[in-house]
């Protein structure tokens, strides 16, 4: 064992010291030869006799050498040094186009790799809570939407109280285990702005069913559920951020007020630090209180998350606990309910176009792959004269082979490690574009806040087994576009390729002649695809851009304050909120200024309890209520939202005065149709007052451009008393103003300063880019697409030229005797364009099909734009043809530009 | 090296590994050619074609680290590389023709009862 050990070490030395050992196995070879020459001198034999007997005897010392190098070492790892150190010459001498499918390659592994990371890590790797995540599920109710009926579903967390929820686990053998949660914001008190912080009331079995782990500390008990204890447990980003990762958090009590709901300060105490790794219910969450305690007779409702029994499918435990939870909710049958895994919650909104991209990636590889194919071929038929040199020279086909094969392995892992770099620049890329404004209450993620427009985009990144599998496809690919350019070199024939001159010799035959045109079809069948989903994500992009939100968005800057708690409650806060809007209509280059509860695609939601015709003080819970706006008198002004029928507010709607309320149209529609809603008496929620619809103002797309206006109802602040809170989130401000809104920030800045040195201004943004921002996703799928589709085409148009010029090279001596007799420099045009928009052709027809089925699957992706639509193809076919045209158009002016005489000589 | 391959090369190699491990034991350090010359006289020349062939199983072995090559001048005054057994060297041949033997008397065995 020991003796093969030494042997194999012995052996990489032998190969590492290479020259150093066979200069040593020739010198004893040359001593062997020199001894067995001087025996057969003293036996009698001339020099000459001596010398070639000593040789016989020998076997030849080239041969002995021979054998001795095989034993002493691996014959084939030599000889690949061999190879790579010709593959090395070679790409040295023709480093542009070495360069070119280096870089080829290195895009299209590149995109591959961050696609495949993507996909991975948002798709696949199983959530970070406990050992089945899989098994945990939200359940949410949906009812269709009257209005539009074809819109999709809104989903809402069904809320019920520990008690029930411990009910329904203990009633059911399909669920095992159930938790309660509710998300919300909390500010830091104390901290500056920026303490507003993602948290989460939850029960304590929410935290044991995510099996979530304190770094420090310990989770929350049953104890805790009753919501006194006042624990509380802080995220590791608050705890760094915040606190500097200090150990003696733990104990420590900190003051918390709510953003959301009520104000209220508590004081907290923190048990525990969570790793940030725990991301429920968002990525952002870096807060977990207990369910507060019950403020009425009502007991503290939250959303359920359960843990389904092993082996139950949603669908049947959704069966076994479906009638128990509508009993208790009193829903109707348009109800539906639905248990959706934590999982779908979380990346379902984003798996189609995932799906979509790592389709589109693959195509981009194949056309990389297909493109550095034709490259290697027309490079192995340029070599074929040193090819044949060295087959005439005695090299075997397989060795030949092999040589080329060592070229393209050494191509492959050039372009896998040009491809991480591209990866990793791509993922950088990805993530920059992923990322709207960063606010809590922009959250684009359905239910919880989440800030990033594409889920779990920080646990994507390249760790070793995505670098082993990219360097491992770029060897696959390597070997695959090799093999082709390596069979031609290993059918290098002595005869024919030394005896004509280079171009003639690099015809290639009709076969390889056919196998490049092959690959430009086939590139350019994969490039329509990408271009038509380019096109169509592009114009969708445009529609949804285009799209009136029914609100004016340039020169409207919106903000908020936040004030100390303690020193503002709820009947300061109006007059706050009046004392700014005040001063700030008093300055300069302001045209108007208000504020409402909320402004226009901030994703949060407050019905009031919905607005009714009738009165019901035990009203149950709906889950399409409209929305509720409570705005200052001023603030539709600023928004630019006409009054269609009726009145606006106006200065007699004071407090005290008659109880008045403007609906939207999508509300009037849905509510009153066929009916003017004006004069109409409606009550609110399970409040018993009743208020007059003075006015209708028209709709506005309140939770983003993609989506229908929805119901709502305006209430002017001064009149406001409902069991509502005023400004649950802190009231935003909406100034209008003359010139560029940045601009003002400065004064905002010093005005609320002024009012109270405690007050900090903070989510800070023009409303355009509170727009712009809600175009996060489709702006990142189109970028992607268009990018790929543009590396794509380029691609196919660069593989085309490449055919062509060598069409022309090849034919250049045919061409000159056209010319010289009497062919029109047209004519020899027509020849190349022909065979160009030949090759062109049969692509995009060929691409057609793919392109459907692609479009099919964009179908969730894409808005105001019908998949299949002739306008798109023809753009995409268009698109192509205009770059396509370049590469067709310089070969064919190269070869009107032939001069006859020369070409003929030239053979 | 009980790696218990029997294939018809292993066989051979093996063969000669030991004839020459045998070789210099008796005869102390040797040159090539001293061996060659050694090994034809002892098997009626019939064990190898060329000397060349030898230089497979020197390589081998001193790989192996069982014999040790160091340049020195031959009583001509001629400079050669030659070859001594080491240590292990010593110990593995007697392991080996050990072993040889076995094979050897095991295969003779089965031949005679095949011929019978």
């Amino acid at each position: 064992m020991r003796a093969a050990v030494r042997r194999v070490a012995m052996r990489l030395v032998a190969l590492v010291r290479r020259d150093r050992v066979d200069g040593e196995a020739a010198r004893e070879i040359g001593a062997h030869l020199a001894l067995i020459e001087d025996d057969c001198r003293r036996r009698g034999m001339s020099p000459a006799a001596a010398a070639r007997a000593a040789r016989l005897a020998l076997g030849g010392v080239d041969q002995a050498l021979e054998r001795h190098r095989q034993a002493r070492s691996w014959p084939w790892l030599e000889d690949a040094r061999h190879d790579l150190r010709l593959a090395g010459r070679a790409a040295m001498r023709a480093p542009g186009a070495t360069l070119a499918a280096i870089g080829t390659l290195g895009v299209g592994l590149g995109a591959s790799t961050a696609i495949a990371t993507l996909a991975y890590a948002v798709l696949l790797r199983p959530l970070p809570f406990g050992a089945a995540p899989e098994r945990l599920v939200r359940l949410v109710a949906s009812t269709p939407n009257p209005v539009a009926p074809d819109a999709p579903l809104r989903r809402v967390p069904v809320a019920l109280s520990l008690e029930e929820a411990r009910d329904l686990d203990a009633a059911s053998d399909a669920i095992d285990g159930a938790g309660l949660w509710a998300p919300t914001v909390l500010g830091l008190s104390g901290l500056d702005d920026a303490g507003h912080v993602g948290a989460a009331r939850v029960s304590s079995t929410t935290l044991s069913l995510l099996e979530a782990r304190p770094l420090i500390g310990r989770s929350l008990d049953p104890d805790d559920d009753a919501g006194t204890s006042g624990a509380a447990l802080l995220g590791e980003t608050a705890w760094r951020r915040w606190f500097g990762a200090d150990a003696a958090i733990v104990g420590r009590s900190i003051a918390v007020h709510s953003v959301l709901g009520r104000r209220r300060s508590q004081t907290v105490q923190i048990v525990g630090v969570l790793p940030a790794s725990f991301t429920f219910p968002a990525a952002d969450t870096g807060l977990w209180l207990p369910l507060p305690p019950p403020a009425g007779p009502e007991p503290t409702r939250a959303a359920l998350l359960a843990r389904l029994a092993p082996g139950t499918s949603p669908a049947a435990a959704l069966d076994a606990i479906g009638p128990a939870v509508r009993a208790l909710r009193g829903h109707g049958p348009d109800v539906r309910y639905e248990l959706v895994r934590e999982q779908e919650q979380l990346v379902g909104p984003v798996r189609p176009a995932l799906l979509v991209l790592t389709a589109t990636v693959a195509v981009l590889l194949l056309i990389a792959a297909m493109n550095v194919t034709s490259l290697l071929l027309a490079r192995a038929l340029a070599r074929a004269r040193e090819f044949s040199l060295r087959a005439a020279l005695g090299a075997s086909r397989g060795r030949l082979i092999r040589q080329g094969l060592t070229e393209s392995l050494a191509l492959g892992i050039a372009g896998g490690l040009a491809g991480l770099a591209v990866a990793t620049a791509g993922l950088a890329a990805f993530r920059r574009l992923a990322s709207p404004l960063p606010r809590i209450d922009l959250g684009t993620t359905g239910v919880g806040w989440g800030a990033t427009a594409f889920p779990r985009l920080d646990d994507a990144g390249l760790d070793g087994a995505i670098v082993v599998a990219a360097l491992g496809l770029a060897l696959v690919v390597g070997l695959g576009t090799g093999v082709a350019a390596a069979l031609r070199a290993g059918r290098a024939d002595v005869g024919p390729a030394l005896r004509l001159s280079g171009a003639s010799a690099a015809a290639g035959g009709r076969r390889g002649r056919l196998l490049r045109r092959g690959l430009v079809v086939a590139q350019v069948a994969g490039a329509l695809p990408l271009l038509v989903g380019a096109v169509a994500l592009g114009r969708s992009l445009q529609h949804l851009a285009g799209t009136d939100p029914g609100f004016a968005t340039t020169n409207v800057l919106t903000f908020q304050v936040s004030l100390p708690p303690a020193a503002y409650p709820d009947a300061r806060l109006q007059a706050f909120a009046e004392a700014l809007a005040e001063r700030l209509r008093q300055r300069r280059g302001v045209r108007h200024a208000g504020y409402a509860n909320q402004v226009p695609m901030v994703a949060l939601r407050d019905t009031a309890g919905g607005l009714w015709t009738t009165a019901d003080a035990r009203r149950p819970f709906a889950p399409d209520a409209a929305d509720a706006r409570v705005v200052s008198r001023d603030y539709l002004s600023a928004l630019g939202v006409g009054v269609v029928a009726g009145r606006g507010f106006g200065p007699g709607d004071g407090a005290g005065q008659p109880r008045v309320l403007l609906v939207n149209e999508a509300l009037a529609r849905r509510q009153f149709p066929g009916r003017d809603p004006v004069g109409l008496t409606v009550y609110l929620g399970r409040d018993t007052t009743p208020w007059s619809i003075v006015g209708v103002v028209a709709d506005v797309r309140q939770f983003g451009l993609d989506r229908a206006p929805e119901p709502q109802f305006f209430v002017d602040v001064r009149q406001w008393q409902g069991g509502m809170p005023l400004f649950p989130t802190g009231a935003y401000y909406v100034v209008a103003t003359a010139g560029r809104p940045e601009r003002l920030i400065p004064e905002v800045r010093a005005l609320v300063h002024d009012l109270d040195v405690g007050a900090a201004v903070f989510n800070v943004a023009t409303l355009d880019a509170i727009v712009a921002s809600t175009l996060t996703r489709p702006r990142l799928y189109a970028v992607v697409i268009a990018a790929f589709a543009a590396v794509g085409a380029l691609l196919s148009a660069i593989g085309l030229y490449g055919v062509l010029a060598f069409l022309v090279q090849e034919r250049t001596p045919e061409i000159g005797v056209r010319l010289a007799l009497g062919a029109s420099r047209g004519a020899v045009l027509r020849l190349v364009l022909g065979q160009g928009v030949a090759l062109v052709a049969i692509g995009l027809v060929l691409g057609l099909g793919a392109a459907q089925a692609l479009e099919r699957a964009l179908t969730s992706l894409l808005y105001g734009v019908q998949p299949g639509d002739a306008a798109t193809t023809a753009a995409a076919v268009a698109l192509f043809v205009a770059v396509a045209a370049v590469a067709v158009m310089v070969p064919a002016r190269r070869a009107t530009r032939v001069d006859p005489i020369a070409a003929i000589r030239a053979e | 090296m009980a790696s218990g391959d029997t294939s018809r090369i292993a066989l051979l190699q093996g063969t000669l590994d030991l004839i020459v491990l045998q070789a210099l034991r008796t005869m102390g350090p040797l040159h090539a050619y001293a061996l060659a010359t050694r090994l034809a006289q002892a098997a009626d020349e019939r064990l190898i074609v060329n000397q060349g062939t030898l230089y497979p199983a020197l390589v081998r072995l001193e790989q192996k680290g069982w014999i040790k090559g160091r340049w020195s001048t031959t009583e001509h005054g001629r400079e050669a590389k030659f070859y001594g057994l080491t240590a292990s060297g010593t110990r593995a041949l007697t392991r080996e023709t050990e072993r040889w033997r076995d094979l050897a008397g095991l295969v003779e065995r089965l031949l005679a009862e095949g011929g019978r």
